[in-house]
């Protein structure tokens, strides 16, 4: 297949095919309404406003968080990285249980430049309270005012001294499960390579939704895609050069900004990767998960057919959704029951 | 943020217009249909069609399920086609919000195409079973007649089941169902109006069929113009079977008809406003289901005893209302007679 560079193409990739794979019927009747709110591209003179736009993707209080009283609410603040400030923890933990409970690990998303640790929380702590799991939440800090490896290591840091302090917090430090969607399931792979190159600490799974995993940004779905949905390519391009700059999609981008860029996935904690067959992180979610299994390694990928980027969490209501939101903690359950 | 409940604002409908098109032109099934209703109008949604044996259920978080009783009278709800059997319901009384009122209409022609399109035009059950019912109605028939049309109908060990006359364009078409009324949970009567018989073992077939014709002569549209029930049953009429039976089309108008029909030319809001105050516990009860103020409540009922002649804001006023309201109906339809 040639590759030319066709004009206004960021990354230089494929030139757009004819075809891509169908939106959900339901999911492109929800972009309808969506669309009100999100567009499929980013760039950079965009991101303030998208900061602001917190009601896009809503940040639980504490109130919603304790859930009537069944999780102690609690917000830390920890070390960060050596020189760098310290960074904040949001702990929930189920109160009434007494010996040490799982804990997730949640890094968030927002394509590396935007969100809080409040994003999405609700709906992970009615699953984890499901589990009886605890929820810790890290506030790392964004691009592109903290370029890589600040987020990253923010992330690490956060949940060193997570495990560190297991006992003090009632958690059971040989179940935890890092996890995160979008630029936070990115960030999940990375700190999974980091744990497992610095010798710990230990992570028992982790779960990567719809990974930010590649700043080459030049799939073939990357180009199917563009300019459509949530999240395309232009978007793509806008986050990873928040994080890496110039370096963005070049020889020297290491694998702890893009996981994909890792030469070695052996070693590695069980996988679950879900990713729509619609939106630009297809192929190189497909692509992670391959070379897991190549590598003799574990893990659990479902490419949900007509997804959009995110749409498990923007459209929830919808049939492929249901599955694709019910999917994470079936396999969870089967993992913390081993 | 997720797709939810619209505002009524001015995007709303358009919205509302471009979701169903998108379900439509995507090729959604019936599912995904009544979801979009439920999601968009926030409450719960339901399509049900006795004759193609259709019963879907759909909450506004979008999960689905099955209707867990007959629709409830004062609910939204639409045809799929002018004179068609199968009717979209949202389980809300009304009057329709702006909203409420566009996702009716367009959830209802999304239904159409797909019903058309996948179960054909609406036609009664296959004529076999048609001519068993036909059997079984008729008084002449023998006994092993009606055993071999009870088999055909899978009612071979039913004790005790009771007829339904249905309004079916212009002709009124028979069913037998297994059960009584009370106990059958299925959405009686999908769309269309119905009688339903008294409870007979099936050698009585054709006795409860002739009170399921009186009881459905007593059944409205339920429109403004034709207000009352869309489906009667005679055990519940007590006397006003009585009256039903001996008001034949030989029976001479009494003075309350036409006062009444003198009435209900008078103003559009006449027949509505009579049919609640004469089946509503107060007067009070009455103007909230109408949703007018108590006061415009009061002024009506003034016109409107000024044109009837008779006071009806209370007893025996009120009942005699009640009466003329469904002499009115028994006019409207005539027995043809078997």
């Amino acid at each position: 297949m040639t590759t030319t560079s066709a004009p206004g193409t960021p990354s230089g990739g494929p030139a757009a095919p004819a075809a891509r794979p169908p939106f959900d019927p339901e999911l492109d009747a929800a972009l309808v309404v969506l669309a009100e709110y999100i567009s499929p591209g980013v760039t950079a003179d965009m991101i303030p406003a998208l900061r602001e736009r917190n009601a896009l993707f809503p940040a639980a209080s504490d109130e919603q968080l304790t859930r009537g009283g069944a999780f102690d609410v609690t917000e830390r603040r920890v070390p960060g990285p050596d020189g760098a400030p310290q960074i904040s923890l949001l702990i929930c933990r189920p109160s009434a249980t007494l010996v040490p409970v799982p804990a997730i690990y949640n890094i968030h998303g927002g394509g590396m430049i935007m969100g809080d640790n409040r994003m999405g929380m609700a709906e992970l702590v009615e699953r984890a309270e499901e589990l009886g799991a605890a929820v810790i939440s890290v506030e790392y800090r964004l691009a592109p005012q903290t370029p890589h490896p600040g987020p990253v290591e923010d992330c690490y840091a956060g949940l060193a001294w997570t495990a560190a302090h297991a006992g003090e917090l009632g958690i059971d430090p040989a179940r935890i499960v890092v996890a995160g969607g979008s630029a936070g399931g990115g960030l999940a792979a990375a700190v999974a390579l980091l744990a497992r190159d610095r010798g710990g600490p230990a992570l028992a799974a982790q779960l990567l939704m719809c990974p930010m995993l590649d700043d080459r940004n030049d799939s073939v779905s990357a180009a199917q895609m563009a300019g459509l949905g949530v999240w395309d390519r232009t978007a793509n391009e806008t986050g990873w050069t928040a994080l890496l700059g110039p370096d963005r999609g070049g020889p020297d981008v290491s694998p702890y900004a893009a996981p994909a860029r890792a030469a070695d996935l052996s070693g590695l904690p069980p996988a679950f990767i879900d990713v729509g067959s619609a939106e630009t992180f297809r192929d190189e979610a497909v692509a992670y998960a391959s070379r897991i299994w190549q590598a003799g390694g574990v893990a659990e990928l479902h490419v949900w057919p007509g997804g959009f980027h995110g749409f498990a969490g923007l459209a929830p209501h919808a049939a492929v959704s249901r599955a694709a939101n019910a999917a994470p903690w079936n396999w969870l359950h089967r993992v913390l029951a081993a | 943020m997720r797709l939810a409940a619209l505002d009524p604002d001015a995007g709303a409908a358009v919205r509302v217009i471009g979701y169903f098109d998108r379900l439509a032109e995507a090729g959604a099934g019936l599912e995904a249909i009544v979801r979009g209703a439920a999601v968009l109008a926030g409450c719960p949604a339901r399509l049900a069609d006795e004759d193609r044996r259709l019963a879907l259920r759909v909450e506004p978080d979008g999960r689905p399920g099955q209707p867990d009783g007959p629709p409830v009278a004062s609910w939204l709800s639409a045809s799929v086609g002018p004179g068609d059997s199968a009717r979209l319901w949202l389980e809300r009384p009304g009057p329709a919000g702006p909203v409420e009122a566009m996702v009716l209409e367009r959830a209802a022609a999304a239904a159409r195409a797909v019903i058309t399109r996948t179960r054909g035009a609406a036609t009664a059950r296959p004529a076999a079973d048609e001519g068993a019912v036909e059997v079984l109605i008729d008084a002449g028939t023998p006994p092993e007649a009606r055993r071999h049309a009870a088999i055909a109908l899978g009612l071979a060990g039913a004790t005790r089941v009771h007829a339904m006359a249905i309004a079916a364009g212009s002709r009124i078409a028979p069913a037998i169902r297994a059960e009584s009324p009370a106990a059958a949970g299925s959405p009686a009567g999908g769309g269309r109006r119905m009688g339903i018989g008294i409870t007979v073992s099936l050698d009585d077939v054709p006795a409860s069929w002739a009170t399921a014709r009186t009881a459905l002569r007593l059944t409205a549209e339920g429109t403004d113009d034709d207000p009352g029930p869309r489906c009667v049953r005679y055990d519940e009429l007590g006397g006003l079977a009585l009256l039903a039976e001996s008001v034949t089309a030989a029976t001479p108008a009494i003075f309350d008809e036409l006062a009444l029909e003198h009435a209900a030319l008078a103003a559009p809001w006449m027949l509505a406003t009579l049919h609640a105050v004469a089946t509503s516990p107060s007067l009070r009860a009455a103007a909230a289901a109408l949703r007018v103020h108590h006061s415009t409540l009061q002024e009506r009922l003034g016109h409107a005893e000024r044109l009837l002649g008779w006071p009806v804001r209370e007893q025996p006023g009120r009942h005699r209302l009640y009466l003329a309201l469904a002499l009115r109906r028994l006019r409207r339809h005539p027995d043809p007679g078997a």
